[in-house]
Order: C-alpha cells, then sequence, then structure tokens
C-alpha cells in the first residue's frame, strides 16, 4: 500500500468517496470504573451509545466510509457495530473495525497503525470515538481541499468551536491558546493550558508576529477534535515516532518544525455544535446541551442517534414515546430530563435534571439530582443520588446515600442504608471461580482491578450489608508530584471530573504558583508572553530580556554539551558537513531549543576547534582558514541563515573564552568563504548588543568591547577599500544602502583588505 | 421480500429520505412534500402487487416510515394520503362504474363517508380489463395499474409544481389599491401571492423582521426589488402598527382540521393583535398543507423547538449554564383568529377545512 501514490491521482477528484477514521479509544482512565468491561465509546449518553452520536455526526457530513480503530474490548465494539443501523443495508455508510494491537497506547501508535495499514487514500476525516457534533464537516472538507489546491504543504485543518473562556462545556483541564493568521486562520501557534499547574503564560515566538501582521491570540476556543487530514498525516506520525498526542505533539511538532515546513488550519465554527465527551465533567455538560437542544437536529425528540422515539414536553423533557414508561402521579420530573423506555417512576419520587436509562426502577421517595442513570439499574426508596454517574445493571438499596461526583460501575450493589462519599467510584467485585470466557474479557481490567482489590481491606467504609462493591481508592497526592507535566496528573484530573469545582486548585494556588511560573518561562528571550486570563487580547504582553535561569538553563547546557560532544565526533571521524548537520537538527528537534542556541553551540564548538597556535600570525592564519573552510559551511546548514546572529555569537563566545585574540582572524576566515559578508558585518557592528551596551561591567564586556574594536577597525578598511575602489561613493549612502549595495566585484578586494587587517 | 432487489433498492431510497429529514436536510413543506412524491414514484415503479391493497400497504408502509422519521414535516404523510386517494380514484374508475351513486346529502354526510365526485369521465382510450389476484399472471394487475398510477403521480406532482401560480392568480382580489398589508417571515406562497398582486395594485407592505430567524428580512427584501414599496420593522412594533394596515397576510406551516393553522413562530402575535383591531387575517397556503389531525396543540412538542443558538449565542458561556432558551420554530394559531385561507383549490374559511380534507384525502388514511 503505498497511500502517498494515490494521494496525487485523487485530490483533483470530486466524486472520490469521503473517509473517516474514529479513534475509539480514550487512551486514558477518566472514566474508570465506568469502562472496565466497556469501551468508553460505548459509554450511553442521553441514552445511546457514544459510538453511535459519533457515527451520526459524521453521517450528518455525509461520509461513506468510516474505519473505528479500537483497541480496548474490540469484540464488544465489533458487535455493537454489526447491530447498529449503519451496518443495515440503506445507512450509505460502510463501516470498517479495526483492531488494533493492546501496544497501541496512543493516539499517535493509533496513527502509525493506520499508516502501515494503509487504510487511506485520500483526505479523511479524524475523530475520536467521543464526539457529539451537528457541524457540516463537509463544508470544513470543501474549504480544506480547496485550500490544499493552492497550498500542497496545508497538510491539516482543524475544526474549532467559538466558546467563551468558562464554558461549561470547554474543558479547564485539557484546554489550548490557539495563534492563528487572522486573513487566512493558518494555526501559527498552539500551546495546550493546563489546569494544574495552572497554564499563566502562553509564550509566542517572536517569529510568527514577524511573519504574520495580523495575528489573533485565541483562548476561547472547544477544540473539537475534528481534524481534516490528508494522507501525510499518517506518514508524519510513522516518520517521527515519538508523537504521542495529536495536538500537544503533532500539532506542536509540526508547527515548530523548520525542516517539514508544513501548515496547519483551523476551521473556526461559528454555526453548529460539536465537543467531545473526554472527562465526567463534559460527560454531564455535553449531556445538558443535548437536553437543551444545542446539537439541534441531534436531539432526543428528532434524530435520537440509537433510534429511540422521544416525547418533547414543556421544559425540555424528554419521555419514552411508546408509552411503557410509568411515572407515579405524586412522582416529579423536573426540567432537562430524559426518562428512556420501561423505566417506572414510584410515588414522590424526584427527578432533576437527569437521565435515566431505559428498564430502570426508582423507588418512593428516591431523588435523583444531577445524575446519568444507564439503563436496567435499581434505585431503593428513600435514596439520594446527587451529581453521579451510575452504571447499568446497578442495585441501590433503600436510603442510600450517594453524594456528588461518584461513578458507580456496572451491576455493583449497595446498601441498604449506606452512605458513599462524595466522588467514590465503585465497581462490582469479580467473582472467583469464573469461566475463562469471562476471564479474557476482564483482562483489560485485571491488573488494575486487583490492585484494587489488594487494597479493600484497609477500607471501612460502610458500603451496606448486602454489597458486592469494592471501593476505588481515592486519587492521592503521592504520584502527581513527579507527573506534574502531564495532562493526567491528580490535580489537573480534578478539573474533569464530575461535580468538582475544583475551586481550591483554581483559587488558592496562584500566590505561590505565578512567581515560579513566570521565571519558568521567560527563558526565551526570542518569545512574546502572553497572560492567560478570560480576557486574553486585552493582557499585557511582556518581552523578557533576562538570561535563562532555573530548569531550562540546565536543559541548554545539556543541549550544549551534546553539541559539543557530537561536532567532536564529527571532526574527529570527518563527517561531512550535511551528515553533521543533519545530526544537529535530530539534536535540536529533541532538545526543543531555538535556532539562535544552536548557532551558539556550533560557532562555539569550531572556534574550539580552532588550535591556538603561539608566536607566529601565517600558521595561525593558516589553521584557521582550515578550520573554517572545512566545517564554516555548517553554520548556514543547521536550519537557517543569519550571518549577523553568527557573528554575535563568534563574538560572544571569543569574549569568554581565550581565543578572544583570534576575533578578528576568524572573522576574516568566515568572511573569505562568504558565510558572512560586509553588509552583515556592519550590522553587527550598529547593533547595541555588539558594543556591550547594556552588560554589567567586567572582564567579559571588556572583551566584548575588544572585539568590537577590532569589528571598527575591519569596517574601517572596507570604507577605505571603497574609497579606493569606487571614489564616488562616500561613506554616508554605503552605510543606507543595506543589503543591495553589495557588488560582487569588490568582494575579492576587500577579502584582501581584511586580511591585512587581521594581521 | 427483502431478498428482491428491487424491494431492497425501494429501501435504500427510503431510508435515505429518511435520514435526510430525520437530520433535517430536506425541510421546508414543500421539498419535503417534492422529495416525498419523488420516493413514492420510484417505490410504485419497483414495487410488485397483485391487487390494490398490497399496494396500499406497500405505500402505506413506506409513508409510515417517513412520517416517523420527521412527524413535525406535515406535508410528508400529507403527500402519502394525497397520493393513496389518487390511487384509489384511478383503481375505481379502472375497475367499472362506482358502486354507490353519490346523492349527496349534508344530513348524511358523515354516515356517507368520501364524498367521492365520481362523475365517471369515460376515458378514450379501449380499457384493458383489471383482473386482481390472478393466478397465471400475477403481474397483470400491476402491468395494467402501473401507468395510470404514474399518470395519477404525475398529476399531484403537477399541482405541487403551480401551487404558487394557483394561489397567486387570485391575488387581485384580495388586495386593493392604497391598502397596507402586513405580513412576516419568509413565506414562498407569500411572496408569489404579493408579487401577483402588485402586476394590478398599487399597495404597500409592511415586513414583521421575524426574529429569531429573520424570515422577514429576506422577504423584504424580495418584494422591494419586485417594486412593491415595503417596510421592515421589528416584531415588537406589531401591535403598534396594526391599527393602520388593512390586511393580515401570513403564511402556513401546516392546516389543521380544525381551521387552525401551525405558522411561523410570531404568527399568533400577529394575529391576535389583528383580532384586536378586527384587522382580517388571510393565510395563503398550497393544498398539500391540509392536514386531517386537529388536536396537536395539546402537544407541545409540536411546536417543533429548534435550536437555542440563534437566541443565545453559544459563546455566552457564563449564561449557557445559567438559562434554558426556548426557540420553537413554529406558533399554533385558533380558527378564531383567522378569516380566510387561500389555496389552489378556492378560498375558505376557517370552518370548511374539514370538507376539504374530505375531498382531498381518503378517512383510512388519516392514521397511516
Amino acid at each position: 500500500m503505498a497511500p502517498k501514490s494515490n494521494a496525487g491521482k485523487e485530490i483533483g477528484d470530486e466524486a472520490e468517496v469521503l473517509q473517516a477514521v474514529i479513534l475509539a479509544d480514550s487512551f486514558n482512565k477518566r472514566f474508570r470504573p465506568l469502562t472496565t468491561r466497556k469501551p468508553r465509546c460505548l459509554l450511553p449518553i442521553c441514552n445511546a451509545p457514544l459510538l453511535d452520536w459519533t457515527f451520526e455526526s459524521l453521517a450528518l457530513a455525509g461520509v461513506q466510509e468510516i474505519f473505528v480503530v479500537c483497541r480496548s474490548h474490540p469484540e464488544q465494539i465489533k458487535a455493537k457495530i454489526a447491530e447498529s443501523r449503519w451496518s443495515k443495508p440503506g445507512s450509505g455508510i460502510k463501516i470498517v473495525p479495526i483492531l488494533t494491537a493492546k501496544e497501541t497506547f496512543s493516539p499517535g501508535d493509533a496513527m502509525r497503525d493506520i499508516y502501515t495499514r494503509g487504510l487511506v487514500t485520500g483526505d479523511f476525516v479524524l475523530v475520536m470515538g467521543d464526539l457529539v457534533s451537528n457541524i457540516r464537516i463537509d463544508e470544513v472538507v470543501k474549504v480544506h481541499k480547496e485550500r490544499r489546491k493552492t497550498n500542497k504543504d496545508a497538510i491539516m485543518t482543524m475544526v474549532v468551536k467559538e466558546s467563551g473562556a468558562t464554558h461549561r462545556t470547554r474543558s479547564k483541564a485539557d484546554a489550548a491558546v490557539f495563534v492563528l493568521d487572522s486573513e487566512s486562520s493558518e494555526c501559527l501557534h498552539y500551546q495546550p493550558v493546563m489546569g494544574y499547574p495552572p497554564t499563566k503564560v502562553a509564550s509566542v515566538p517572536r517569529e510568527i508576529l514577524v511573519a504574520h501582521p495580523d495575528v489573533e491570540i485565541r483562548n476561547d476556543f472547544i477544540d473539537c477534535s475534528i481534524d481534516i487530514c490528508s494522507v501525510e498525516v499518517p506518514s508524519l506520525f510513522q516518520d517521527n515516532f515519538d508523537y504521542l498526542d495529536i495536538r500537544r505533539d503533532f500539532v506542536h511538532g509540526v508547527l515548530t518544525s523548520d525542516l517539514l515546513m508544513k501548515n496547519i488550519y483551523c476551521y473556526v465554527a461559528k454555526d453548529g455544535y460539536a465537543a467531545r465527551v473526554q472527562d465526567t465533567k463534559s460527560y454531564e455538560s455535553i449531556s445538558k446541551d443535548i437536553l437543551s437542544r444545542w446539537a439541534f437536529p441531534l436531539v432526543p425528540d428528532n434524530n435520537h442517534p440509537a433510534g429511540h422515539l422521544y416525547e418533547h414536553r414543556r421544559g425540555n423533557k424528554y419521555i419514552d414515546k411508546d408509552g411503557t414508561v410509568v411515572l407515579a402521579r405524586t412522582s416529579t420530573v423536573g426540567n432537562k430530563c430524559l426518562i428512556g423506555s420501561s423505566t417506572e417512576v414510584s410515588d414522590n419520587a424526584q427527578i432533576i435534571s437527569s437521565v435515566i436509562g431505559q428498564h430502570c426502577f426508582i423507588g418512593e421517595g428516591a431523588i435523583i439530582d444531577n445524575s446519568y442513570v444507564f439503563s436496567g439499574t435499581t434505585i431503593g426508596p428513600g435514596c439520594v443520588i446527587e451529581r453521579s454517574i451510575i452504571g447499568s445493571d446497578v442495585n441501590i438499596k433503600e436510603n442510600t446515600h450517594v453524594d456528588k461526583g461518584s461513578l458507580v460501575g456496572d451491576g455493583v450493589v449497595i446498601g441498604p442504608n449506606a452512605h458513599l462519599e462524595a466522588f467514590s467510584r465503585l465497581s462490582k467485585r469479580r467473582e472467583r471461580g469464573n469461566t475463562n470466557q469471562e476471564e479474557e474479557e476482564d483482562e483489560y481490567a485485571d491488573s488494575e482491578e486487583e490492585e484494587v482489590e489488594s487494597a479493600q481491606d484497609s477500607t471501612t467504609i460502610n458500603l451496606g450489608d448486602d454489597s458486592n462493591a469494592i471501593v476505588w481508592p481515592p486519587n492521592t497526592s503521592d504520584e502527581d508530584e513527579d507527573e506534574d507535566e502531564d495532562v493526567e496528573n491528580n490535580k489537573n484530573q480534578r478539573f474533569m471530573r464530575l461535580g468538582d469545582s475544583a475551586s481550591d486548585l483554581a483559587f488558592s494556588d496562584p500566590g505561590s504558583e505565578s512567581s515560579d511560573e513566570d521565571s519558568d518561562s521567560s527563558d526565551e528571550d526570542s518569545e512574546f508572553e502572553t497572560r492567560l486570563g478570560i480576557l486574553p487580547t486585552s493582557s499585557a504582553t511582556s518581552l523578557s530580556l533576562d538570561a535563562p535561569d532555573g530548569s531550562s538553563q540546565d536543559a541548554i547546557a545539556e543541549f550544549q554539551n551534546e553539541v559539543r560532544l557530537s561536532l567532536e565526533r564529527a571532526f574527529a571521524e570527518g563527517h561531512s558537513v550535511d551528515n553533521a548537520s543533519v545530526e544537529l537538527k535530530t539534536l535540536r528537534m529533541a532538545s526543543n531549543v531555538p535556532l539562535s542556541r544552536v548557532r551558539e553551540s556550533v560557532v562555539a564548538a569550531i572556534v574550539d576547534r580552532i588550535q591556538i597556535i603561539e608566536g607566529s600570525g601565517v600558521p595561525q592564519r593558516q589553521e584557521i582558514a582550515n578550520v573554517i573552510s572545512r566545517w564554516g559551511p555548517l553554520i548556514d546548514k543547521i536550519g537557517g541563515v543569519d550571518a549577523v546572529e553568527t557573528i554575535s555569537a563568534l563574538q560572544a563566545h571569543c569574549a569568554s573564552s581565550d581565543r578572544l585574540l583570534l576575533f578578528g582572524q576568524i572573522l576574516a576566515a568566515l568572511y573569505q568563504d562568504d558565510i558572512v559578508e560586509e553588509n552583515d558585518i556592519r550590522e553587527w557592528h550598529e547593533s547595541p548588543t555588539s558594543q556591550g551596551l547594556g552588560l554589567l561591567p567586567g572582564t567579559r564586556t571588556d572583551n566584548i568591547k575588544k572585539c568590537w574594536e577590532v569589528g571598527s577597525r575591519m569596517i574601517q578598511q572596507f570604507d577605505e577599500q571603497d574609497d579606493d575602489e569606487e571614489s564616488g561613493e562616500d561613506e554616508d549612502s554605503d552605510e543606507d544602502s543595506g543589503e543591495d549595495g553589495e557588488e560582487d566585484g569588490e568582494e575579492d578586494d576587500d577579502s584582501e583588505g581584511s586580511e591585512e587587517e587581521s594581521d | 421480500m427483502a431478498s428482491d432487489p428491487q424491494s431492497a433498492a425501494n429501501q435504500r431510497i427510503v431510508e435515505d429520505l429518511v435520514s435526510r429529514l430525520r437530520r433535517r436536510q430536506v425541510v421546508g413543506s414543500r421539498a419535503t412534500a417534492l422529495e416525498t412524491l419523488l420516493v413514492l414514484r420510484q417505490v410504485i415503479s419497483k414495487a410488485r402487487f397483485s391487487n390494490i391493497d398490497q399496494l396500499t400497504d406497500v405505500i402505506r408502509s413506506v409513508g409510515r416510515r417517513l412520517v416517523e422519521a420527521q412527524p413535525k414535516e406535515h406535508s410528508v404523510g400529507n403527500t402519502v394520503r394525497k397520493v393513496l386517494h389518487h390511487i384509489r380514484e384511478e383503481y375505481h374508475t379502472a375497475s367499472g362504474p362506482p358502486a354507490v351513486e353519490s346523492s349527496f346529502s349534508i344530513a348524511k354526510f358523515v354516515l356517507q363517508g368520501q364524498p367521492r365526485r365520481q362523475t365517471v369521465i369515460p376515458k378514450s382510450e379501449a380499457r384493458v380489463p383489471l383482473k386482481e389476484n390472478d393466478p397465471d399472471d400475477p403481474d397483470s394487475f400491476a402491468r395494467v395499474l402501473k401507468p395510470v398510477l404514474m399518470e395519477a403521480i404525475q398529476d399531484v406532482f403537477d399541482e405541487l409544481e403551480t401551487v404558487y401560480d394557483n394561489i397567486a392568480k387570485n391575488a387581485k382580489d384580495h388586495i386593493h389599491s392604497d391598502e397596507i398589508i402586513l405580513t412576516l417571515g419568509m413565506s414562498k406562497t407569500v411572496q408569489s401571492f404579493l408579487k401577483s398582486a402588485a402586476h394590478y395594485r398599487n399597495y404597500t407592505v409592511i415586513v414583521a423582521e421575524t426574529a429569531p430567524s429573520f424570515g422577514g428580512r429576506e422577504m423584504a427584501k424580495s418584494l422591494s426589488s419586485a417594486g412593491i414599496s415595503t417596510f421592515l420593522v421589528p416584531d415588537s412594533s406589531i401591535y403598534a402598527l396594526m391599527s393602520r394596515v388593512n390586511k393580515v397576510i401570513l403564511g402556513a406551516h401546516a392546516i389543521l382540521a380544525n381551521g387552525g393553522m401551525f405558522a411561523t413562530s410570531g404568527s399568533l402575535l400577529a394575529a391576535t393583535a389583528a383580532r384586536s383591531y378586527s384587522t382580517p387575517v388571510v393565510v395563503c397556503a398550497g393544498q398539500f398543507k391540509l392536514t386531517p389531525l386537529w388536536n396537536l396543540y395539546h402537544e407541545y412538542g409540536a411546536l417543533d423547538f429548534g435550536d437555542p443558538s440563534a437566541v443565545l449565542g453559544f459563546e455566552e458561556g457564563d449564561l449557557v449554564d445559567k438559562v434554558d432558551v426556548v426557540n420553537p420554530y413554529y406558533d399554533y394559531v385558533r380558527p378564531e383568529l383567522l378569516d380566510v385561507f387561500i389555496t389552489n383549490y378556492g378560498d375558505h374559511p376557517p370552518s370548511s377545512i374539514y370538507r376539504l380534507l374530505k375531498e382531498t384525502y381518503d378517512d383510512e388514511d388519516n392514521e397511516l
């Protein structure tokens, strides 16, 4: 399979089949223990499995072929697809489940799997298996294809939805700042935003501001994870084996890379609704969005993905239409409720803003408040359920109180008279000696459940006499210190938790956090920083010029060391310049440092390579010329040409090493090899930093000044040369003439002059 | 049945329309009526049947499927009923002289049921005898009847095609010179009605914006480009302007058997305001909007609630959590508030809509 070769043929083809890839695995454990025996994409939301909502969202967009990449519980997903209405003739959609290896731990792995299987043949839609959307994706695809006709490097279009920064459906823990070009809506920069540790500063590389006069910095997008990808995208994942997450690694990697030269665009959806059920909190808010009809026409009474028919009543209540729902006369069903078929609600029971599945029984006087009850569950008389998710076939016996944020797994029995603490998580105890097949099904959950079970002895929570439940330990803080950078860290997860306002995290920490955040992120002197607030555009942008400090200092020192070692090897083994440059690029990608640092390190390494020969000038000059002519071109091959910066780097390095006296000679040699040109020297010479302005007095500053003086002499000589050669041109106009004042003819003569100078 | 490739093809067409209806990719009563008709034509041309009951069963089951998919687009069901009615009529003419002679009397109206206007136009072509359930040749019935059925469907089709012209042709009798007309929303029927009147009369139209869809803006633009003097006013000024208005002309989404109607939200406001000034309210609607249901207004959901984003932006993150937005597409307007319906079958007061329904559809099809 060679997807690339097909691509050329099919891009112009309008009748092409629109393909979609659904990554039907979450690659995280936010819904545990609900997802121990069931994949997340089969969890019901508003009584229809998430996968059905995703299919419907894609069908709405006219997708004809869908690949469902499943990892955990693939047999369940397969069965579900086979029995769903999508596999009936006349659905117009071909759904192919793809089983991926259990070793697929990230979306990146899944993309590599897609590449190796050669599934996609043209532009395709990539979505997650937990999408609820009514956006016309086909419009986006059209825009994307149109763009591809003029720009082959536009490899991806991300669909984002405008919302407020504090929208309930927008995750606080896993959001992002997008920097867009206002004209073309090209995504220029992507920075993930986390709830904990709170991201307060977004750094925007300065090059972006230089290249694009009009940029938008947006912190109010819901990232719908709908990507229109070109065939190159899976192959890019294949090439970059370290890409794990599509956003944090792939998008960030592509945008920051100078090698790939690929563009990613955003499509800001004005109309329509799209959101992902990525955690229990968004589960709640998306349920509410659906019930308040934001996802119209995907609403229970109109186009319910599972095909149920609901009657829409005043106050956005939805009661199943087939007449099997029994509501006792004295029961109350509040606004924004959904009640599935064959469910019975007894006397005096109250249901408030909740979703009740099919075949449920709600006992007398029970109160269900903002909760989500899956099908087949019995809730006994007098129970109180607050803001929780109750799995299917659960039996909650009388007078049990389930506090907010609890997740109760399938088949659990609790009560009577039990009390569940807030945020407790329960699952059913596995039966010993069960059949082999069940063992097999359980294998995903096994290790974790065993762990949980072994910890049971210590728990003393009263679950009632008849309970078969085990309590999952709360996420303790013992392990989160080392994982703070990860989105899945425990404190950050609290922002994703149902019913958890995480107000203690959001409001208590800033005082202490902000100070070290500030120093942490002010390490790049080439970046603008934007404070993240509710209105990011109104907040101040600050440019920091501080020297690097803290951890990033270590990282850079480590990088410089790596560069030195790698170049030493290259020098010793006599690599070609090209090979050495490839090695440097790889190093740079790995440690994610700005180009200027690489330049500094390379210049430093080359300068250090030059041996100091005492005494006579001629052998020394010969040595310099040898080294520069052999390795000088490397400076321009690290990914960008900036001769002025090269000179500055040379100056900085010479000023702080014992090769101070060689500065003039090296500069001359660089000049001779056309690595720097006269104009560059002039430009460097005029810049304030080259004169050592603004630095603290000290030997280094003195050395810098000395170097600058050497430069001055050189320029003097250039001027003399110019006067000799072209008497008509005076000094002023020469300085002004800038880039175009250079003429090829005079170069040779000039270099002679500079050589004289350096003696 | 399912193994039959033709019925599989039929099923595919039906499912296709079903999903488009569910996804609201086909909206508007005329558009859905046309789509339904196309599907029915396909289904009938491919269906196999050997007597009239089989045929009606096939059509009814398709109709049921389509109506279930989108119960709020009443013209789907109406079109199916209309087609069934035509088919029965053709069948009766084809199968010989009518059994019951219509001696029509109001007293026996209910008992008599369908007032068939079977004046039996003798067809010129030599008729092949219709044989139902012929054991030798089960397809003979279908073979004979199909061309006639296609013709009947074509009639319905033509009617739909010309519906605007037929409604508009009497426009000049309803609108007089120097009148001030108030209308709202974007209705093709009303638009062509007003434009046709403009050929003969010089009058003024006030168009209400009709938030949140703002169909009124489109309407005002189209009317003024046709040379009619047009004012676009906000909905809030409907009552204030009503004292100057001579006539209110509304479009309808569905006309119910009791003479009430579902119409763009805002219609109830306009009709109520008109009532308090005793301004006549005229409704222009194609015959395919006649719906043999009368109790829909009991049903809250019948108003078809749309997406709140037209009223409250989704980006108002703080409000979305706290505010419930109700955005109905339609208002139910009671028959007392309406004066006349102008259809392509002539003008009718609300009180005689039931008659029109009886003539248009067969009683047995009221429940598909």
